[in-house]
């Protein structure tokens, strides 16, 4: 391969990988905006997503590849149903332990996520045991350049990159629709600005941060089925780390800010898509948090957000 | 009597323990010794966790750091320029706790001043990235296009570690064969560690933390430095850890950076907060507790459910393997104590705050005696310039803005020595953020101030007190979970000299200093009326005293300044007009200067020199209260017309 064709792959990986990072950030940043707690139990969601979105496929007897009209019908259904069965983990995990530390210190629920984190994983080792699960090649596999277009190029661009983007995109506009367009969307907006104005509004708090889980849960699970049916392999442990780049990701974006989430996904997907090819992958966990150290100490309001002063 | 019995009872089983092990043929020697390695890395972590209040997640870091020192400096085989002589381990532990210490400053030192929960995942980063560089740096190779300065180079072993590590040697001693010598071992250096931590907590540097750990605004304010007392508690951490793994990578022979890894932090953090953090012997009981559950109750438990499975003929009990569950388990626990316990096992039991209890308490506390005032706080305050003629505080074209808000606009104001100056405006007049800018907490865009003759730009909060400025806050900050005798106490914290050796050693000089600070405080605490009080914990107090509590405080500092902001605000009739009368009584007999915030209008105009009002950020007058009164724009804006006639009415 010639140099920049390494350079166009690598970055089209970087663009599927922050793809899902973005998904699980999103969800990192809409409750750490609302209630200021760093679930760190998120990432296991994602990976228990995929997990899920296995069962629902086996549920509804798919063993292989989707074709013609099961790609319109099925696929978005096991989205659907993964998705709702996470927003549910996401809300219960939420009602169980987040919600009675609500008026209690900063660090309690954080620690208690921790907990919960750690449950998460092990019951994901005990239900798939430890070594890693194949997923089904559920999602057709199709080298674009050459049988599309007949390009005989050394990039390999595949239809699952197109699924990722495809199912990425709508997700996030959607999210911003609901965000900034609806009746529940505003309700957000307000809650993570002032909660106690927001409740003097007449605003329904809790069922605002039930709302909040709730989506972030779904997209977590959507993030987990696109996983999946990309690399076709899931483990117990790939939810800690997945997670620590997706909340590195929010960081990097400003946490509380949902474009900013966003970008920040893409931008740790390029970065350890490239650190992979050009330093080693060896050391790509320790760059990102490098990177989530120094923007954390340096620029906590992250790169697009705004500094604002703490209240005395 | 009784408690020395105990202590007897125990130093003797921890004694006798191994040889009974042996005549008895247990074998649990070995376990026991890694367990107690564990319980004093508990102990380090509590120091940063439970009395700094610091969430720290990758305090395993610290752990392999200690380890890999003694690994690397003491192991007779690795292949590196960096080793092959081994050095004593007595003198590498030493190396480890001080590598180990430097690195907890190093790392805390850019960390320290972001939020608790930010700083929590830099440490897990931080944790994260050292068993990945320990890994990676077993196998080096830079390649520049074809020129490759190193290859192969291998630091720290890789991903197989350090092996073997030699042992300590000791004049008849066999550390190479017997583990009774290692139990002695760590057994001393537990009790050392314990006897240390345990004095540190009752220091002026373990008040400090714990000062930081309920409000650290509020300690800045009151003296304490935040950098450096939580640089102190990471380096004393991490030194602690230090000694931990270096001994624990001589006891293995082995160390491979899987030892170090995110769970391990987690579980040290599950015992520190299983057990109670901030307590010793709950931290003692955590480890203890997780260190059999994970060894003895998991497999043994696995057993009887088989046993049980194999009696009832249930298949699923018979394979079952509760050891598969352990994180599991620790998820829960850390989850269920947060919920159901937060304070720990051993931790204090917070009180609910009483309800209603204003009723049984005396009305009020009585008036304060001008006898009581205490004769060192005379000594301190006595001389230093001249009464009412120079300005102690000189405040010029002062500027603060907030966004597009401007709150304070071009403000000036003096206040002279040993007088009382009132500053009144409407709510969002800028009051509180002048307090602000003058202690130190936010900085200024423009303007010049002057407390005794030197400027005061650019200081940090806790400067300003040491130069001999208080305050109060209008929403009161107390240490809620420390007694009303250490609130005080901390109060005096930049007067005392205290080292962290000083605290551990306590020299002569020491204990004279806390035996004087002590009775210092409960003098304050009788002058202001909490008398009899000074064990109870400071949430616990009725509100008007937690406000005397909060001028308590603030006076022990030993200021020439007090900035009080809005004291008698909640206060009945009867508490206000003991609190005014308070504060007329420090400035006639200590010649204290007050700037006093206050929307009290009755107190303000009877016991302020001059009066400064603020209004949108500007000061729209200035004058005697007699003045103030009569001032139409201040009329307008604040008191209101109805004012003169509402106030003979």
């Amino acid at each position: 391969m010639l140099w920049w064709e390494v350079l166009v792959q690598q970055t089209i990986n970087g663009l599927t990988r922050g793809a899902v990072f973005a998904l699980i950030a999103l969800g990192y940043t809409m409750v750490y905006g609302i209630i200021e707690l760093i679930n760190f139990a998120h990432g296991d969601v994602f990976m228990l997503g995929l997990f899920i979105s296995l069962s629902w496929f086996a549920l509804l007897g798919v063993t292989k590849t989707l074709v013609g009209w099961q790609l319109v019908t099925i696929l978005p259904l096991v989205f659907a149903l993964t998705m709702l069965t996470t927003a549910a983990l996401n809300v219960a995990i939420d009602r169980m332990a987040y919600r009675p530390l609500r008026r209690s210190t900063r660090l309690a629920p954080l620690i208690t996520a921790i907990g919960v984190s750690f449950m998460l994983e092990n019951v994901a080792l005990l239900w798939k045991g430890p070594a890693p699960i194949a997923y089904p090649d559920v999602f057709p596999s199709v080298d674009i350049l050459r049988e599309w277009f007949g390009v005989d190029s050394a990039i390999f661009i595949t239809t699952k990159d197109l699924l990722v983007v495809g199912a990425t995109i709508p997700l996030m506009v959607g999210l911003n629709y609901f965000v900034t367009r609806t009746r529940w969307g505003k309700a957000m907006r307000a809650t993570a600005q002032d909660r106690e104005t927001a409740q003097a509004m007449g605003i329904d708090v809790e069922r605002t941060i039930l709302l909040t889980f709730f989506v972030g849960g779904a997209l977590a699970g959507a993030a987990g089925l696109i996983q999946g049916m990309y690399y076709n392999i899931g483990m117990w442990w790939m939810g800690y780390q997945a997670g620590l780049r997706a909340f590195t990701a929010a960081v990097l974006g400003g946490i509380g800010n949902m474009p900013g989430a966003a970008l920040g996904g893409l931008f740790i997907g390029f970065l350890s898509a490239w650190s992979d090819q050009y330093i080693s992958a060896r050391w790509t966990n320790a760059l990102v948090f490098a990177i989530l150290i120094l923007v954390l100490v340096f620029r906590p309001q992250g790169l697009m957000g705004e500094r604002s002063a703490d209240k005395v | 009597m009784r408690r020395g019995l105990g202590w007897t009872a125990l130093v003797a089983a921890l004694l006798v323990y191994p040889f009974a092990d042996r005549v008895l043929g247990f074998q649990t020697v070995h376990a026991v010794s890694d367990g107690m390695i564990y319980v004093l890395l508990a102990l380090g972590l509590n120091i940063v966790v439970g009395y700094a209040g610091l969430l720290d997640l990758g305090y395993a870091a610290f752990f392999a750091i200690g380890a890999y020192a003694m690994g690397l400096l003491n192991s007779p085989l690795v292949g590196s320029p960096f080793y092959g002589h081994a050095w004593s381990f007595w003198l590498c532990i030493w190396i480890a706790a001080a590598v180990s210490a430097l690195l907890g400053v190093a790392i805390g030192a850019p960390t320290l001043r972001v939020r608790g929960d930010y700083l929590a995942i830099i440490t897990l980063g931080f944790g994260e990235i050292i068993p990945v560089a320990i890994r990676n740096l077993g196998d080096i190779t830079i390649e520049l296009g074809s020129w490759r300065p190193v290859e192969r180079l291998n630091l720290t072993g890789g991903e197989n570690g350090v092996n073997p590590i030699g042992r300590p040697h000791f004049p008849g001693v066999p550390f190479e064969t017997d583990p009774v010598p290692w139990y002695f071992l760590i057994l001393v250096i537990g009790a050392a560690s314990l006897w240390a931590m345990n004095r540190l907590r009752d220091s002026r540097l373990g008040r400090a933390w714990m000062a930081i750990r309920e409000d650290e605004t509020a300690a800045d304010c009151t003296g304490v430095n935040p950098v450096s007392t939580k640089l102190l508690a990471f380096a004393l951490g991490a030194s602690f850890s230090g000694f931990a793994g270096s001994v624990y990578a001589a006891k293995l022979q082995a160390i491979t950076p899987g030892a170090f890894e995110f769970q391990v932090s987690i579980m040290l953090l599950c015992m520190v907060v299983l057990g109670g953090a901030g307590s010793l012997k709950g931290v003692i009981l955590g480890g203890m507790l997780i260190t059999l559950f994970d060894r003895v109750a998991l497999a043994q438990t696995t057993f009887f459910v088989r046993w049980v499975g194999r009696t009832i003929g249930a298949p699923a009990l018979v394979a079952a393997d509760l050891t598969l569950w352990r994180w599991f388990f620790f998820g829960l626990g850390l989850a269920l104590v947060m919920l159901l316990r937060p304070e720990g096992l051993a931790g204090r039991r917070m009180r609910p705050i009483p309800i209603g209890d204003d009723a049984d308490a005396p009305a009020s506390a009585p008036a304060p005696r001008v006898e009581a005032i205490p004769g060192w706080l005379r000594d301190r305050m006595r001389g230093g310039g001249n009464f009412g003629t120079e300005p102690i505080l000189e405040i010029h074209g002062l500027t603060k803005r907030f966004g597009g808000i401007v709150a304070l606009n071009e403000v000036d104001l003096i206040v002279p020595r040993g007088a009382i100056v009132g500053l009144i405006g409407p709510n969002g007049a800028g009051k509180t953020t002048l307090f602000n800018v003058v202690t130190g907490l936010i900085r200024p865009e423009g303007g010049r101030i002057t407390f005794e003759g030197a400027r005061l730009g650019g200081l940090r909060p806790n400067a300003i007190v040491a130069r001999g400025i208080a305050r109060t806050f209008q929403s009161i900050r107390l240490f809620p979970q420390m007694t009303v005798l250490e609130n005080v106490l901390v109060g005096e914290h930049c007067r005392l000299a205290a080292s962290v050796a000083g605290a551990v050693l306590r020299p002569r000089a020491v204990v004279s200093e806390e035996a004087r600070a002590r009775e210092r405080g409960r003098e304050l605490l009788a002058f202001v009326g909490l008398g009899g009080k000074e064990d109870d914990v400071a949430r616990n107090l009725p509100y008007g005293d937690q406000r005397r509590l909060e001028i308590a405080r603030a006076l022990a500092t030993e200021p020439r300044l007090i900035l009080l902001d809005e004291p008698t605000a909640g206060m009945n009739p009867r508490e206000t007009a003991t609190l005014t009368a308070l504060i007329g009584t420090l400035r006639r007999e200590l010649a204290l200067s007050v700037l006093l915030i206050e929307h009290d209008m009755e107190v303000v105009m009877g016991v302020s020199d001059r009066i400064t009002v603020l209004d949108y950020g500007t000061r729209i007058a200035e004058g005697t209260p007699a003045e103030i009164q009569r001032h139409p724009r201040v009329i307008e804006a604040y008191l209101g017309t109805g004012y003169e006639l509402e106030r003979h009415a």
